[in-house]
């Protein structure tokens, strides 16, 4: 490694980046504002699937046998259910077990006296290792012999799978809006720099130097902005998260903003990633096109 | 060293700068291109460092293919050859010394070549004493020295200069011209491009003669008017 070529080359990016200390103050500005948007609306969406998976989770189908139908048959199930590679559990609930849950279930609300005979049939509990697989499972028992009727609140998870994959959709949308908006911002605050440097360009041109090497302090600028960008904004978030949710979840405790569960460590990473990667290809665009000319 | 064979540029307005020119310039050589402005001088050298690529025509500098070179091939050109301008382009926040050292750090040399060639070519112009100065501190020669000894510094086979005196007084200009004369003495190249009738007239050196994008004379110790010294001009 030539120490020299090393600091002539920092020395020209450090120059650079100084010489327009308040043009690159906005451009990082602007992308912290861009990436507070973004990170707010990454945290608030992984809040959300975490509620629409704890709700989907919580989603089991029942299955409920015919009220004739031979030990055999229910041992088949059983061995079905328990084969399947999509259930996690499927927990056997018999007649008089039914009946049991059902007296508690109602105790003091109905008199139970009046049930004579058992009416309920025997019945399995199926819980989904993946929600979304609901409704298959529920299709293919439902063709076993011995089964009268699959019951999985149908509705509500077409609802909520629905909503999932709406949410799922703009939330590329937005964050690809975002992004592109940070990209647009860095790539303006670099045209401007490389144009206030054009005239060093073309006698870098001249001398012989390569596009490459031109190109390099500017797309190092650009990551700098990007990141130094990101990093402020990852400090407002950290503010805000630290000030915001703990009144939230007072204020309004049924909203489960389960704090934890939001992986925070790969929020960070995440948002810096987009600000360096945003940083270098906008700038590795705007230099480009003054390069071709 | 340097060859066109039937060049023309045509730019996108439709004016044609070079016309089917055919020139051969040999190792060493000292050439004077004269003729008033907007004959094509300029957009001759520009060609020939590929800041344009021509209409028609083949152009070899150094042995390189110049009208057929890729974009990613050009810097390796520059690196062959020496450019200077009437307005120097030195980088006015750059000592001299930064400015020579420049074209050599961008092409990634060796700090080790840095500090070989930069006292070399400084010494060569006689700026020695002025390394630490800025541009703006330099008499208009002297910036112009800066910037020969930038363009040296890579050890070209070949000198382009565009109007080198254009913005220097007599006294300087006369240093300049001496400077590139000791240039050629060393081997290089050196191709001018002047409309200084005074220059040509001392030097006596070869001068291709540019006519609306035409070569009309080329002769081996020209003067700058056609077949007429300066003393015969103001006799005559």
């Amino acid at each position: 490694m030539d120490w020299g070529k090393t600091k002539f080359f920092l020395g020209e990016v450090f120059r650079n980046f100084t010489r327009n200390a308040s043009m690159q103050a906005t451009a990082i500005g602007t992308v912290a504002v861009t990436i507070v948007l973004l990170g707010s609306f990454l945290y608030v969406r992984a809040s959300i699937a975490h509620i629409g998976s704890d709700m989907l989770s919580q989603i089991t189908a029942s299955v409920y046998m015919s009220t004739d139908a031979t030990p055999a048959q229910v041992e088949a199930v059983r061995t079905a259910l328990a084969k399947n590679p999509r259930i996690s559990t499927a927990q056997f609930v018999s007649k008089a077990q039914g009946l049991k849950e059902l007296r508690e279930r109602m105790k003091g609300q109905i008199d139970m006296q009046i049930l004579t005979e058992n009416p309920l049939p025997d019945m399995f509990r199926v819980h989904a290792r993946n929600p979304q697989d609901v409704p298959i499972i529920a299709h293919a028992i439902a063709k076993l012999k011995g089964v009268h009727e699959v019951d999985y609140q149908q509705d509500v998870v077409a609802r909520l799978l629905q909503v999932a994959e709406v949410a799922r959709k703009a939330g590329v949308a937005v964050i690809a809006l975002f992004v592109l908006v940070a990209g647009i911002i860095i790539s303006n605050t670099i045209r401007l720099t490389v144009f206030a440097r054009r005239r060093e360009i073309s006698i870098m041109q001249l001398v012989g130097a390569t596009n490459m090497y031109i190109r390099m302090p500017f797309i190092c600028e650009g990551l700098l902005d990007g990141i130094l960008g990101a990093f402020v904004a990852i400090g407002l978030l950290a503010i805000a998260h630290g000030t915001l949710v703990p009144k939230l979840t007072s204020a309004l405790p049924w909203v489960q903003m389960n704090v934890v569960q939001v992986d925070l460590s790969s929020l960070v990473l995440q948002l810096l990633a987009v600000g360096g990667a945003v940083g270098v290809i906008a700038s590795w665009i705007s230099v480009g096109r003054y390069l071709r000319t | 060293m340097i060859s066109l064979r039937g060049v023309s540029l045509v730019y996108p307005n439709g004016v044609r700068a070079i016309d089917g020119i055919d020139l051969q310039i040999g190792k060493g050589d000292f050439v004077f291109l004269v003729g008033h402005s907007g004959t094509g001088k300029s957009s001759l050298l520009r060609l020939l460092y590929r800041e344009m690529t021509p209409t028609a025509g083949e152009i070899t500098v150094d042995g390189i293919r110049v009208d057929r070179l890729k974009r990613g091939r050009i810097p390796a050109l520059r690196r062959h050859l020496g450019v200077v301008f009437q307005d120097y382009k030195l980088l006015t926040d750059k000592t001299v010394w930064e400015n020579v050292a420049y074209a050599l750090q961008v092409t990634g040399a060796h700090t080790k070549d840095v500090m070989r060639q930069v006292p070399r070519c400084l010494d060569m112009v006689g700026l020695s004493h002025k390394s630490r100065m800025y541009p703006g501190e330099l008499s208009g020669g002297e910036q112009q020295r800066a910037a020969i000894a930038r363009a040296l510094v890579n050890n070209p086979k070949i000198l382009l200069c565009d109007e080198p005196t254009g913005n220097l007084d007599p006294q300087n200009t006369t240093e300049i011209m001496e400077l590139l004369g000791r240039i050629n003495l060393k081997g290089t190249t050196v191709v001018v491009a002047t409309h200084n009738q005074a220059v040509v007239d001392r030097m006596r050196r070869r001068v291709v003669r540019l006519e609306n994008g035409r070569i009309s004379t080329d002769e081996e110790r020209g003067y700058y008017f056609l077949g007429l010294g300066q003393d015969q001009i103001l006799s005559g």
